[in-house]
């Protein structure tokens, strides 16, 4: 998401060239808005500069912008980007950062009632909404905004408050088609790279291959005192132990539950057999003294010590969680203790659906306020944003600056560039820091219509760039470029993620997820800890425990909510 | 009664003064107790009082009956036992070995040794302790095996069992040294004479501090027994917190944590407000009968 890259300079450059002559030279509008004709990249039908539309040039003007999230504060002509932007529109962005408490701030605003013209308030937004702040968008972008709606009309029904009014608009929508990270950031069972390579880089697709593998390994290796495999649980983080069982089975997370695509019934997994197999792996490699028993007790640092010590083989977890661990390794440079990805699951012939399908963040986005003097030029410049030109723009950056296009038409970087972009200085001279996120926007995972990830972070090029001589080898190994390729395509679930449905207070499907919690974190530790022959009677234990709790209340909830939300994206009710 | 006013006329002015903070406390302790109708509602927030629905006791039968609440509260009290006991004990205790020093250096520096902990965060002392008993390397284990007092490490935090005895160690740990201060403190306050009468009539030490300090203490030791023990279901809530963890739940989860779960973690605020109550009612009872108590036996008390 945050990704900045620089595109189509060149074409950029003529396109703006000719619109711009037009606009001084006093043509008659409707002609000068065309991209220019040569130039088959931007020659995209649905798009138009918005300046285009009107016969003279627009005189310029400056909006102010609060966003809460912490930058430095600027004007956005300062910027490359926000040059060219106000070359094309005449708009100017003066932006103002949070600093300090973000409830204060918005408090204050809303006390004051008096606001800057554009605000993203991030987590105050249900502040500014049930405030009134925000002015209703829906007649703005019907008169000046096609380009909105060719971005946002397949997710209206998801923005529009109770009133049926849109006030914000999200950061989030897909355009294209979906492209996942190429690096995993989210579940992935890792194994580190000196367990691969002992065993000549075998195929490792079931949870008992790669407990194998780690096994034989360990053996190997009996004297160097290793810890064949290791799982966090410390606190709220304990969701890494708890959904193992569920990847494993195929499923994407989706928090308590399994939900089938075709009937949307929700199951939970907590006590299936999934579970079980999933706990009984784990007390057998317990049981072989392969297994951390720290990892009940350790804390978050203490995991991430130990995973930065080498010493573990093997983990599930998601990769933001221990990216910061992965970082200290691979800095360290000692590619055998690095960790790969494989996406596990129990049978051989289970799809596996690890990596995240798209979804629709409905409670983040940028809204117009009711201080707002011009709310068509805003909405004019939030509709000029939607173009694939300005998309390139805005998140690539600048063709030969911050990136450059092959002979096949592919984006990419160079490692200098991707170097200078490191530099948050730079990344703010040219703009990338400001425009990259929080406007008016494509989604994560779009495409633009050639193929080129719009997000420049799910280009493969780009995150090859970043790779290691080693890692390339090593990937090639598996008939991959990146480490998605070593995963399946997430299937279309439109529900998802079930975790984000919000239960109603006080109902028994709310209690149900404490009790939950409650007793897995007390009965896993127990059941694989347990010795071999009491493994079947603690389980036991577990599940009449577990029956006991309204578990099948929750399952009907969310089986309920899930429809719901899938008849709302639909649109059939 | 027309004694009373005319006694209320001829001290107006300290009446006057204490004006201010009986306001004060009306404002800031009576005026909040209305907030306990929530306990008795389905309280949503940003609606009006009028709106909210009411449940009667709905949310206490849901803390009474849930089957952890037993469990919950016997973990409150027996930590705040063992920490009331074990505190009062060790502080006096220190307080009087502090007391004995005649070289006022090595008194010093153990005074600031002694408090510095109570200074830490609980989240700092937490991961200081959770490292001191880790199972690799945790300098607790490498001591207990080199002295051959074990064969291999023992997850203290895993095992349940030891989980008060952590607690409370870890309490008089981080404490000691800021509870000895009051009593300290008290001490400067015997007058030296008697000691100098004993010493006189060669009373050794220990009969000095046993005959002359203790009792000298004891209106401290006991103003000082009867406010904790008003505070008994206090048990706190960060260290249990952050040293618990699955295998100990069933020793380290208390009052607060269960009121954190099912309460604030769940918005259900009256749930809070019902077992604030409860918490409440409970330490007014401990605290009349501990004064009732100190009464009877004639001993100075609180009120």
């Amino acid at each position: 998401m945050r990704n900045k890259k620089w595109l189509g300079s060149a074409v950029l450059a003529t396109a703006f060239a000719v619109a711009i002559t037009g606009c001084s030279g006093n043509n008659s509008g409707g002609g000068n808005n065309a991209p220019a004709p040569a130039n088959e990249g931007s020659a995209n039908a649905g798009n138009q500069n918005a300046a285009g539309g009107e016969a003279e040039k627009p005189a310029p003007v400056t909006f102010t912008y609060f966003n809460a999230t912490a930058n430095k504060d600027i004007e956005t002509n300062k910027t490359m980007i926000g040059k060219k932007l106000e070359e094309q529109t005449g708009v100017n962005f003066k932006q103002e950062f949070l600093v300090g408490d973000l409830q204060t701030k918005i408090g204050t605003m809303i006390a004051s009632n008096e606001y800057p013209d554009v605000i993203q308030p991030d987590a105050g937004i249900d502040k500014i909404l049930d405030a009134g702040a925000f002015i209703p968008l829906n007649d703005l972008i019907d008169k000046y905004g096609p380009n909105i709606k060719r971005v946002y009309e397949p997710y209206f029904n998801l923005m529009k408050a109770d009133d049926g009014n849109i006030y914000f608009l999200p950061f989030s929508p897909l355009v294209g088609e979906f492209k996942p990270s190429p690096t995993i950031d989210q579940g992935a069972f890792w194994i580190q790279n000196r367990v691969l390579k002992e065993a000549g880089y075998p195929q490792v697709k079931t949870l008992d291959q790669f407990v194998k593998l780690i096994e034989d390994y360990t053996v190997k290796h009996a004297s160097e005192d290793l810890i064949g495999m290791t799982t966090l649980t410390h606190d709220w983080r304990f969701f890494a132990t708890t959904n193992p069982p569920n990847h494993l089975a195929g499923y994407p997370n989706d928090g308590g539950v399994q939900v089938d695509v075709n009937t949307m019934e929700a199951k939970v997994y907590g006590d299936n057999d999934g579970t079980k197999r999933w706990l009984k792996t784990l007390n057998d490699l317990n049981a072989k003294g392969l297994l951390d028993k720290s990892s009940f007790v350790d804390n978050y640092d203490q995991y991430l010590a130990k995973l930065t010590s080498g010493k573990v083989l093997g983990l599930f977890d998601y990769g933001w969680q221990v990216q910061q661990a992965f970082n200290t390794v691979n800095k360290a440079g000692n590619d055998d203790l690095m960790y790969f990805p494989l996406p596990i699951v129990f049978d051989e012939n289970t799809k596996d659906q690890y990596l995240d399908p798209p979804s629709f963040v409905n409670n983040r986005g940028i809204g117009i306020t009711v201080s707002a003097k011009d709310p068509e030029r805003i909405i004019q410049f939030f509709d000029n944003l939607l173009t694939d030109e300005n998309q390139k723009l805005t998140r690539w950056g600048i063709q030969g600056e911050t990136y450059e296009v092959d002979a096949n038409g592919r984006l990419y970087r160079t490692p200098e560039q991707i170097e200078k972009l490191k530099d948050n200085d730079y990344s703010r001279e040219v703009g990338i820091s400001y425009f990259a996120y929080y406007w008016p926007m494509y989604g994560g995972g779009s495409t633009f219509p050639d193929g080129n990830a719009v997000d420049p972070g799910r280009q493969p090029e780009v995150a090859q760039a970043s790779f290691t001589d080693a890692e390339k080898e090593r990937l090639a190994k598996y008939n991959a470029k990146t480490y998605a390729d070593l995963f399946a395509a997430p299937d279309d679930r439109p529900w998802y993620p079930a975790w984000s449905i919000a239960l109603e207070q006080d109902t028994p499907a709310q209690i149900f997820t404490v009790k939950q919690t409650d007793l897995q974190k007390k009965y896993f530790a127990k059941i694989v800890l347990a010795a071999p022959d009491k493994f079947e009677s603690v389980w036991n234990d577990y599940v009449t425990e577990y029956r006991k709790t309204p578990v099948d209340e929750y399952e009907k909830t969310m089986t309920e909510e899930i429809k719901k939300k899938v008849a709302k994206i639909q649109g059939t009710n | 009664m027309r004694l009373f006013m005319k006694r209320l006329i001829s001290q107006r002015a300290l009446v006057f003064m204490t004006v201010p903070f009986l306001i004060w406390l009306a404002i800031f302790k009576y005026l909040p107790l209305w907030g306990w109708t929530i306990a008795f509602q389905n309280y949503k927030p940003a609606k009006g009082f009028g709106d909210q629905k009411w449940v009667g006791l709905k949310q206490f039968r849901f803390m009474f009956e849930d089957d952890r609440f037993l469990l919950v509260l016997r973990n409150t009290l027996a930590m705040s036992l063992i920490n009331f006991v074990l505190g009062f004990v060790t502080a006096i205790i220190l307080a009087l070995l502090l007391n004995e020093l005649r070289n006022a250096i090595f008194k010093r520096f153990v005074q600031t040794i002694s408090y510095l902990p109570h200074f830490i965060s609980w989240v700092v002392a937490a991961t200081i302790i959770q490292t001191a008993l880790s199972a690799d390397g945790g300098i607790i284990n490498i001591i207990l095996m080199n002295l051959g007092l074990i064969n291999e490490p023992i997850l203290w935090l895993g095992e349940g069992k030891y989980f008060w005895g952590i607690m409370g160690a870890s309490e008089v740990w981080k404490n000691i040294g800021w509870n000895t201060i009051i009593y300290l403190a008290a001490m400067t306050t015997i007058d030296p004479a008697q000691y100098e009468a004993a010493e006189m009539d060669g009373a050794s030490r220990l009969q000095r501090i046993w005959h002359i300090t203790l009792p000298g203490l004891r209106p401290v030791i006991i103003v000082l027994v009867i406010m904790n023990l008003g505070q008994i279901l206090e048990t706190g809530f960060e260290p249990q917190y952050l040293l618990g963890n699955g295998l100990n739940v069933d020793y380290s989860e208390n009052l607060e944590i269960f009121i954190l779960k099912y309460g604030m973690n769940l918005g259900n605020y009256s749930l809070s407000v019902a077992a604030g109550i409860f918490k409440t009612v409970i330490s007014i009872i401990l605290l009349f009968s501990a004064n009732a108590i100190a009464k009877r036996f004639g001993q100075d008390r609180l009120f």
